[in-house]
């Protein structure tokens, strides 16, 4: 196929070329009003175009080429230490440039690789995207996989999944598989996403929804979260309501609304929920704080609980030294030996050794030696042992009073 | 949350060692295996002699390994290397949210 050369330092004006075009550096390219090339199209170094460009192939090495107009290679474009500039659309099969890739226009092919930094100020639709560096794109991004090793700055977004190494701040929409971040993840508009990986900081500006979200250091939701799992290494914040299955904190985890949960609660550390929390199990060793808790089976507590209206579960344990404010409602409640709580109610109540309660209502209640209650109200069975103390005589009752929860 | 100043590193205030070799690994990662020490560098945003000396350190460090693709060095990471990422942006997680709120700090011991 014949070649057109063009030489180093020239101006030309180009309309149609039968064969291949090859182009030396400094040249200045006018399209009348495009250049269409039947065949390939190789710069040698920098160049303007100043106008489309339509070809089979593309190659530029060592350089910065400019595009003023649209750039439509049929097949593979290539660009080896080199920046494309390309002020239009660009469509092309595979996409492959070393250092820097910038596109005003909407950008289409089945694979972009860019080792540098890939910029797009309208839409980009592709199978797979892979940068090196920094990632930039102001439109709707559409692709399979999307990674990128330093940075990214998307839009809103419909992919299957996402990779970062660094940082990525992004508008919204879908991410179908999981996202993994390695460093920071913000969402400014509604996200639904597969699964959720940040090692360190995670900021839902708007209502996200998703699979397992696994955080090691910080997640903070402004609206509401809904999960499958939970799991944060360090600080969370769920401004508006969480629900999701289960959920393990071992830093910080505060909701200012509801958690709603059909799985379990275990906090190695703190939680604070502003409304209710609702959960199948809990697991406490630090502390927890909620308005109600109503836990369907057990509820552990090896730390602190909290609660302004009380917690309420199938069975309630209390471990050595544990605390517990705010009534304690139960099918079976054991206390074990140093704990103190305030008011319980229950079917089988059992303090052990040196328990201090206020108020006890229970069908059946033991009390073990050095055992305290300020009253102990009963319809069964009240077994003392020697040194349990009652403040008040106790009282044998028809029916107890009526439950809290 | 996130600042300008923050972007490109979490916490970064000035790029130790380690988050040299972060940053490294992270673009690496991208590449599955065909990582050319010219794509790292443009990746990394690192002079190319400078970056040979840290990819040389880090195949020491067990964190890369080399092997010739088409007669020229093409870097991958190491499951050791994948380890490391690993750890460092979860250690990264924890530094910044105990500077986060540094009055927050809970305790795991059980009261």
């Amino acid at each position: 196929m014949a070649e057109t050369r063009i030489p180093r330092g020239s101006q030309v004006r180009l309309g149609v070329v039968d064969g291949d075009l090859r182009a030396d550096q400094h040249v200045r390219i006018q399209g009348d009003p495009k250049v269409t090339v039947k065949g390939d199209v190789r710069f040698d170094g920098s160049a303007v175009v100043t106008g489309g460009l339509e070809c089979r192939r593309f190659r530029a090495d060592d350089g910065t080429v400019e595009i003023a107009g649209d750039l439509i290679v049929e097949e593979d474009l290539e660009g080896r230490d080199c920046t494309l500039e390309v002020a239009g659309a660009l469509k092309a099969r595979r996409v492959d440039v070393d250092r820097s890739l910038s596109v005003k226009g909407p950008a289409e092919a089945e694979k972009f690789e860019v080792g540098g930094v890939l910029e797009g100020s309208q839409t980009l639709t592709a199978r797979s995207v892979s940068v090196g560096g920094k990632f930039r794109l102001a439109g709707q991004l559409t692709a399979d996989s999307v990674e990128a090793g330093g940075s990214a700055e998307l839009g809103d977004v419909a992919i299957e999944s996402l990779s970062v190494g660094g940082a990525i701040r992004m508008g919204g929409g879908q991410v179908r598989g999981s996202i993994e971040v390695g460093g920071r993840f913000l969402t400014e508009r509604p996200l639904q996403f597969g699964s959720l990986d940040v090692g360190g900081l995670a900021e839902f500006r708007e209502d996200g929804r998703g699979g397992s979200v696994d955080i090691g250091g910080i997640l903070s939701a402004n609206k509401d979260l809904a999960f499958d799992d939970l799991e944060i290494g360090g600080l969370g914040r769920i401004q508006g309501n969480g629900t999701g299955r289960n959920v393990e904190i071992g830093g910080k985890f505060d909701v200012q609304g509801s958690l709603t949960l059909t799985g379990r609660l275990e906090v190695g550390g703190a939680v604070v929920i502003g409304e209710a929390l609702q959960a199948e199990s809990l697991e406490i060793g630090g502390k927890l704080e909620a308005r109600r808790a109503v836990i369907a089976s057990a509820a552990e507590i090896g730390g602190q609980v909290n609660t302004r209206e009380g917690l309420k579960a199938d069975r309630i344990r209390l471990e050595r030294k544990s605390r517990a404010y705010g009534p304690l409602v139960g099918g079976t409640v054991d206390l074990n030996r140093g704990s103190r709580v305030e008011d319980v109610y229950g079917e089988r109540i059992s303090l052990e050794e040196k328990v201090e309660a206020r108020r006890v209502f229970g069908a059946n209640v033991r009390m073990r030696e050095g055992a305290h209650a300020e009253e102990v109200t009963y319809t069964g069975t009240l077994e003392l042992a020697a040194g349990a103390t009652v403040s008040r005589p106790p009282q044998k009752v028809a029916s107890l009073p009526a439950f809290p929860l | 949350m996130l600042n300008e100043r923050d972007e490109g590193r979490a916490g970064a205030k000035r790029r130790e060692a380690t988050d040299l070799f972060a940053t490294v690994l992270e673009v690496v990662k991208r590449y599955h295996g065909a990582a050319r020490i010219t794509r790292v560098s443009y990746g990394a945003g690192m002079p190319v002699d400078r970056l040979r000396n840290l990819v040389d350190r880090l195949v020491r460090l067990g964190l890369l390994r080399v092997e010739e693709i088409d007669g020229r060095p093409a870097y991958d990471i190491t499951p050791r290397g994948q380890e490391f990422l690993t750890t460092y942006w979860k250690m990264r997680g924890f530094i910044e949210s105990l500077e986060a709120n540094p009055d927050d700090r809970v305790s795991r011991r059980r009261s």
